[in-house]
């Protein structure tokens, strides 16, 4: 294995681990506070959310009828 | 003692904290709602198991492996299509996307996408030894840093950086189209795609900038969609879309160093 390699390889795993660990923190106010953000929800439909059956279970579960 | 007083007795706590409605409804939100850590924990899972089915692949080669390979791609593909939907200049959507599909989809790209990564890594290791190791780092290195510019601030992606991206994506996506027509019938494929000359260079230094630049949109989408507090399955719609990109950056890199390698 070349030297390039072994230090390529290095670089690799300590920016995976910093991928994974830069990736949990949330972005600074000056990318979040912009007027011209890119509206991802007119573009993918997330705000469609499908009727959750355990809630509907839960709910009826909750719906009990004293007699 | 009626049916009602024993459910009030039985079936739920007496802690006030518990009963509270704060608490439930702190526990129903974050059962509903997308998170950063959700994401970040989807995407490694989706990594771990295109790691797991690219070393099968890697190392159980044969022509079994190549046809198991060849429907993974396939499935993976597939799954691709059923989650971001097909888009084509000028038709609109021809499938639209349905990011609800993510959960069910995301674990069988993650795992068809491998098998076909692990054929393709162990052939160009094979010629070129010790490039897997230089793609996969600098693949790291590459995604790292633009996660950092992201962060930071450094880059921000607008509306016209986003249509940029989409138009470069889409026009790459067409020269690989047509050089896969052009080769079925004259048996070559284009050499500024399969070819070690200084063009060819050029043509995948600029794919892996494209490909590298797509990174900067699946970080603004898992961002804004944890912000705005999106469903919980966006989470592996996010983390989907960052290993796409991240595979398809790979691949590009791979290509790249290949050619360099070549020469």
């Amino acid at each position: 294995m070349s030297y390039l390699t072994l230090f390529l390889g290095l670089i690799g795993i300590l920016s995976a681990f910093l991928f994974f660990y830069l990736l949990k923190f949330k972005a600074s106010s000056k990318q979040t506070n912009r007027g011209n953000r890119i509206r991802w929800n007119s573009y993918i439909p997330y705000k469609e959310v499908k009727p959750n059956k355990d809630k509907n279970k839960e709910s009826k579960d909750t719906s009990f009828k004293d007699n | 003692m009626s049916q009602h007083q024993a459910l009030n007795k039985l079936g739920r706590s007496g802690n006030p904290i518990i009963r509270s409605a704060a608490f439930q409804d702190k526990v129903s939100s974050s059962e509903e709602k997308m998170s950063l850590e959700g994401a970040v924990n989807k995407t490694s899972i989706m990594l771990f198991l295109t790691v797991m089915t690219a070393t099968i692949s890697w190392n159980f080669q044969g022509p079994l492996m190549s046809t198991i390979s060849t429907i993974g791609a396939l499935v993976g593909f597939i799954s691709g299509i059923m989650t971001f939907g097909f888009y084509f200049f000028f038709v609109g959507w021809i499938v639209k996307p349905r990011p609800h599909n993510a959960p069910r989809t995301a674990p069988i790209y993650a795992i068809g996408m491998g098998f076909i990564i692990g054929i393709i890594s162990q052939q160009a290791e094979s010629f070129y030894p010790g490039i897997v190791i230089q793609a996969v780092s600098l693949t790291f290195f590459v995604a790292t840093s633009l996660l950092l510019a992201y962060k930071t601030g450094i880059i921000k992606p607008t509306q016209n950086f986003m249509l940029m991206i989409f138009a470069a994506t889409m026009g790459i996506f067409l020269t690989y189209i047509a050089s896969l027509i052009f080769s079925l019938f004259t048996g070559n494929h284009f050499l500024v795609i399969t070819g070690n000359g200084n063009m060819s260079i050029l043509f995948s230094v600029v794919v892996v900038g494209i490909a590298a630049l797509n990174l900067v949109l699946d970080f603004d989408i898992i961002e804004q969609s944890a912000e705005q507090g999106a469903p919980k399955y966006m989470e592996w719609f996010g983390a989907m879309a960052l290993m796409a990109t991240l595979i398809w950056l790979y691949i590009e890199i791979l290509r790249l160093l290949m050619k360099l390698r070549s020469r």
